[in-house]
């Protein structure tokens, strides 16, 4: 049979996979801090031997993630973040690894350590940050964390702790398994103090839910594309059987 | 089958939570101590399919890999405790609490549990007790013949007759207050339980230690905000329908090449 048939099929089989990562981008159009993942197809080219060369096979990979700003969503709370243009938040991943993360919705738990939403502790240098009982609390630009203590006034603000910030070169920048972003190379980042935070926001996903959907329909036409690529090269098979057929 | 149907199925389903949250919020926008819920969002684990990095041959590697998310998921909704619209209703029975803190009531089942309802209320045998009728703890009991109560910003009750000049003391209202608010859990009638993510309650007097004060004749309306839930309603309904869309578009997929083949 010919071979188009199973060059045509690669090309169908990668196109389901990219339209899986646009279904997860879309499906996290909503997931705070979310960074959308771009994705690309190669050409895969097996030559041998002389004469044309047709065996280019299709390759789907999500080359890196799209790091540009989702927007901000005010919601007043003191403990949420969002880092204003490039930087993420360490925060210590369930494996022990430090992770960062642009999902600035924090929380406190029973122990006093600030965590993410999703039960992280977020990182001042290399430990958590514990925070004390207090009034109130105010997170600064610069991620130092500082309280009220309880029944003091707002005169005796007090610094606990200052958010690990950092910002990293994104082409260094890998997601992992569990959303977060890493290094390549394994090491830590370096804290940096050009991150600028904001808080009372969080920052959405930066998911563009237009740009997904035409990416997700221009997928779908090509892989019919490539349906019908099989489909001739079935109907050559078939008519090449028919006429070499002896009756 | 096609990884794309069950990635959308999860942001389906995460939508369809959000909204449940959201029509709760709208529901008790005219609740009195009602505290809005939030959904947090977060992406579910990647699948390596082919690792960045990996040795392609001896002398190269691959530049990037392809790793597969596989969709989002509702990890918590989360109470926000901002202070909600103080609304001054002239009743002697109401309280408002004015910063942190929890009022307890007791529940027929002998456990305490906290609120931020402030509608008191006295029952036939003079006690105060909140609108479902559980008592307030520390228990208050107003004696027959007092006809004006005043309670004071630090909680203490104070019960004057007719033709006595001093008031009587009628006992003390206090508060209670956790490290992680959010971490109480609703049980439905504005109260509150505790769980080992809130901490244990510490107790304490009105207005000192970081403890709000109490305002008599006044009530903490629902810090629901419904132009934000609103907007979000309407976010999470697009949302909802793109993801359809997907999964529409990945089900003619499947229907093309079972027709065409």
């Amino acid at each position: 049979m010919d071979k188009s048939l199973y060059i045509a099929m690669t090309g169908a089989k990668n196109n389901m996979l990219s339209q899986a990562i646009h279904a997860n981008n879309m499906a996290n159009v909503s997931t705070t801090g979310f960074r959308s993942d771009f994705e690309q197809a190669r050409a895969m080219g097996v030559y041998y031997g002389e004469g044309y060369a047709t065996r280019a096979y299709a390759l789907t990979e999500n080359p890196s993630s799209n790091f540009a700003s989702g927007p901000m969503v005010q919601t007043g709370n003191d403990l949420d973040i969002a880092i204003q243009g490039d930087g993420f938040i360490a925060v210590r991943a369930n494996d022990g690894t430090e992770g960062y993360t642009r999902a600035g919705n924090l929380e406190i738990d029973s122990a006093g350590t600030l965590r993410t939403a999703n039960g992280l502790a977020v990182l001042g240098g290399d430990s958590p940050i514990v925070i004390p009982e207090n009034e109130k609390i105010q997170i600064g630009a610069d991620g130092t964390v500082s309280i009220v203590g309880l029944g003091q006034g707002p005169e005796a603000m007090t610094e606990v702790g200052r958010i690990k910030l950092v910002n990293p070169n994104t082409q260094n920048l890998t997601k992992s398994d569990d959303g977060l972003f890493r290094q390549r190379d394994g090491l830590n980042a370096e804290a940096s103090a050009e991150v600028k935070l904001r808080s009372g926001f969080v920052e959405n996903s930066n998911v563009n839910a237009i740009d997904e959907f035409t990416k997700i329909m221009a997928l779908s036409r090509q892989y019919e594309m490539q349906v019908k690529m099989m489909k001739t090269a079935d109907d050559n098979a078939v008519s090449s059987a028919s006429l070499l057929r002896m009756s | 089958m096609h990884a794309a149907l069950y990635v959308s199925k999860t942001g389906l389903a995460a939508q369809d939570k959000q909204l449940t949250t959201i029509s709760n919020n709208l529901a008790n926008a005219s609740t009195v101590g009602f505290k809005r819920d939030r959904a947090i969002f977060e992406d579910l684990i990647y699948q390596n399919q082919r690792q960045p990095g990996a040795q392609e041959t001896q002398e190269t590697q691959l530049p990037s890999g392809l790793q597969l998310g596989t969709g989002t998921r509702v990890v918590a909704t989360q109470k926000e405790f901002s202070q909600g619209t103080l609304q001054v209703t002239d009743q002697p029975l109401d309280v408002a609490i004015n910063g942190r803190g929890f009022l307890q009531v007791l529940q027929p089942d002998g456990t305490i549990s906290y609120t931020r309802n402030g509608q008191l209320q006295i029952n036939g045998e003079g006690q105060l007790v909140n609108a479902d009728g559980y008592l307030l703890e520390p228990a208050i009991t107003v004696p027959q013949g007092v006809n004006k109560i005043t309670i004071s910003e630090s909680g203490t009750v104070n019960g004057y007759t007719q033709g006595v000049v001093d008031p009587q003391q009628l006992g003390d209202i206090t508060l209670a207050d956790f490290v992680n608010p959010s971490g109480l859990q609703a049980v439905g009638g504005n109260l509150y339980v505790e769980t080992l993510a809130s901490g244990n309650p510490v107790q304490g007097t009105p207005g000192e230690n970081g403890m709000g004060s109490l305002k008599q004749g006044m009530l903490e309306g629902s810090n629901v905000n419904i132009v934000e839930e609103m907007v979000s309603m309407i976010t999470t309904q697009r949302a909802y329908e793109m993801n359809s869309k997907v999964i529409a578009s990945a089900d003619q997929m499947l229907q093309y090449i079972s027709q065409n083949l």
